[in-house]
């Protein structure tokens, strides 16, 4: 336990140190910010004709966020896919970059088990992409406050969120087997092109009708009210959470390192 | 004696290629051992097996006692190690990438980062980031992180990589320091037979993957060639007063006359004498050494493709 909290002093300070983390948030923020754009748009057509904006799809926007839950559905929406880019984002980073930056070889000679490196790395992942949650949720949550919503009540606001903390923890189990891609890919390349590849797959299994089995289309699904989400598609995403983590254990452990 | 370095057959195939084949060597206790090979001969696939970073398909490491294997988390807290281009966290300073490696090694007080620093003249930098250090300075930052928890043994990928003469100097009694005065051992790779012959202890060839020859510094001196050569104004007359002597001598392209027989070498004053009294007296004699690196060179079987160049 010892030794984990050095590798949490480790990871928390390059991770911070980098200003990745200020940075990915920063960008965040631009995804809450945009749709309170659209709706602001929405509500003042006037200014936006006079701006030279076309409003169609800012109307679609503002038709469904017109009060406070369905402007929290939409929320978590957002944080569902705009949310998974930045935590990739996120995890490239802390085990992309020591590949990229050749330092990973000055942690396998060490008296450190692999798994604390390992588990720190997870952690700072995990606390990085909810930390960049809550300032979204909280930022979005002001921004509901000054467009003025209607329909807002404590009740209202608090199961939004939930949803919203709930979508993100289901976003972090299953962006976590990404570690493995940064790993393999010696790189931060790879899990930014499969992320790619893994969100088209997800809009074409909720198109045919199977994101329920789909790991990483279960948040989505979850973010507009469950659907068609059955206890199997939790269990899928908790499976593939902990076969991605096993299977870079695994890799840390026994691969060849020759960086 | 005991051997914190020991290898039996340690063999790395990547597909049909032989990275390194076979390798048997033992390093003992205290010594500075070199391991010289030019580029890509398979030193730094050597130092990764003996690191648990690389399976070696063939044969077995023992690094202090201990089997070496994969993810494996001892013997490491007594073993420093540089492999390749020293790299740090180029975000953090120098005291922070120091900091790193200390809490990489639990145990090693927090006072020993202040310690490493000045015992590698690293104070002018030690708030800098490590990512704006010169590559010198660089190489120093990847010792201090070998040698931060003070280890019974260092292994080392070309230490003096980029280092400047002076740095070299400091390199060579830090690791001098660290074998006579605290019984450590050292395991150092380098492709540059002048540099590691005033440090070594013993030197292991490696090429093409395979250990060509182990010696030791004073076999070395033995083993390199050794030639006389004489200058003189009648080189014609010269080389006819020493064959009629006896000695194979041959003149060379340059007008010198080379002789390469052990009495001439041991006995320059009997041929010059054999000169003088013959009329023809030498304006130049000389023992000539082969250099190291020639005789590196002719180890390895490259002496000729250079020569041809």
């Amino acid at each position: 336990m010892n030794n984990f909290s050095a590798m949490l002093w480790i990871e928390l300070r390059k991770a911070i140190r980098s200003r990745m983390p200020f940075w990915t948030t920063l960008g965040s923020l631009f995804m809450p910010l945009g749709i309170a754009f659209l709706i602001f748009l929405a509500k003042n057509p006037e200014l936006s004709r006079k701006l030279g904006l076309v409003s169609a799809k800012a109307d679609l926007i503002a038709y469904s966020a017109t009060d406070w839950p369905s402007y929290l559905v939409l929320l978590a929406e957002i944080v569902s896919a705009g949310g998974f880019f930045f935590f990739i984002l996120a995890i490239s980073w802390v085990f992309g970059r020591e590949f990229a930056d050749g330092t990973l070889k000055d942690m396998l000679a060490v008296p450190v088990r692999r798994s604390s490196i390992l588990l720190a790395k997870y952690s700072v992942v995990a606390a990085w992409s909810a930390g960049m949650a809550l300032i979204n949720l909280i930022f979005g949550l002001v921004i509901g406050a000054i467009i003025q919503l209607p329909g807002g009540s404590l009740s209202v606001i608090l199961h939004g969120s939930t949803v919203v903390a709930i979508t993100v923890c289901l976003i972090i189990a299953v962006v976590l087997p990404f570690a493995l891609f940064a790993s393999v890919g010696r790189g931060y390349l790879l899990p930014m092109a499969l992320s790619v590849l893994t969100l088209i797959t997800a809009n074409l299994m909720m198109v045919v009708g199977r994101a329920e089995y789909f790991p990483w289309a279960v948040p989505i699904v979850y973010a507009q009210g469950e659907g068609t989400l059955t206890p199997i598609s939790y269990w899928i995403v908790i499976i593939t959470s902990l076969a991605g983590m096993l299977a870079t254990y695994l890799w840390w452990m026994y691969a060849d390192q020759n960086r | 004696m005991s051997t914190p370095i020991e290898t039996a057959d340690l063999g790395k195939r990547y597909g049909d290629v032989r990275a390194v084949d076979l390798l048997s060597l033992r390093v003992f206790e205290g010594e500075i051992y070199a391991f010289l090979g030019l580029n890509g001969a398979g030193k730094t696939t050597t130092i990764r097996m003996l690191l648990g970073m690389i399976k070696p398909t063939t044969g077995y490491a023992m690094v202090l006692q201990t089997r070496v294997h994969l993810g494996n988390r001892v013997p490491w807290e007594s073993v420093g190690y540089m492999v390749e281009d020293p790299h740090a966290y180029p975000e953090l300073t120098v005291s922070e990438n120091l900091e790193v490696a200390r809490r990489l090694h639990p145990g090693t007080p927090p006072k020993t980062v202040g310690q490493i620093i000045e015992r590698l003249s690293l104070g002018p930098y030690a708030g800098r980031r490590a990512g704006t250090l010169s590559h010198g300075n660089a190489q120093r930052l990847g010792l201090a992180k070998a040698l931060i928890h003070n280890p019974r043994l260092l292994i080392l990928d070309e230490p003096a990589n980029g280092l400047d003469p002076a740095g070299i100097v400091e390199i060579r009694e830090l690791l001098l320091e660290l074998t006579s005065t605290q019984g450590g051992t050292v395991f150092m790779s380098s492709h540059i037979l002048a540099e590691v012959s005033r440090l070594a202890g013993r030197i292991g060839i490696i090429h093409e993957g395979h250990l060509l020859q182990e010696l030791n510094i004073d076999e070395l001196e033995r083993n390199r060639k050794r030639r006389l050569l004489l200058r003189a104004r009648d080189v014609e007359s010269a080389h006819r007063v020493l064959v009629a002597a006896g000695q194979p001598a041959v003149i060379l392209q340059d007008g010198t006359i080379e002789l390469k027989n052990a009495f001439s070498i041991e006995h320059p004053d009997d041929i010059n004498r054999m000169l003088v009294n013959a009329d023809t007296p030498p304006t130049q004699l000389m023992v000539e050494e082969e250099e190291l690196e020639q005789y590196f060179l002719r180890l390895v079987g490259m002496e000729a493709g250079l020569q041809n160049e």
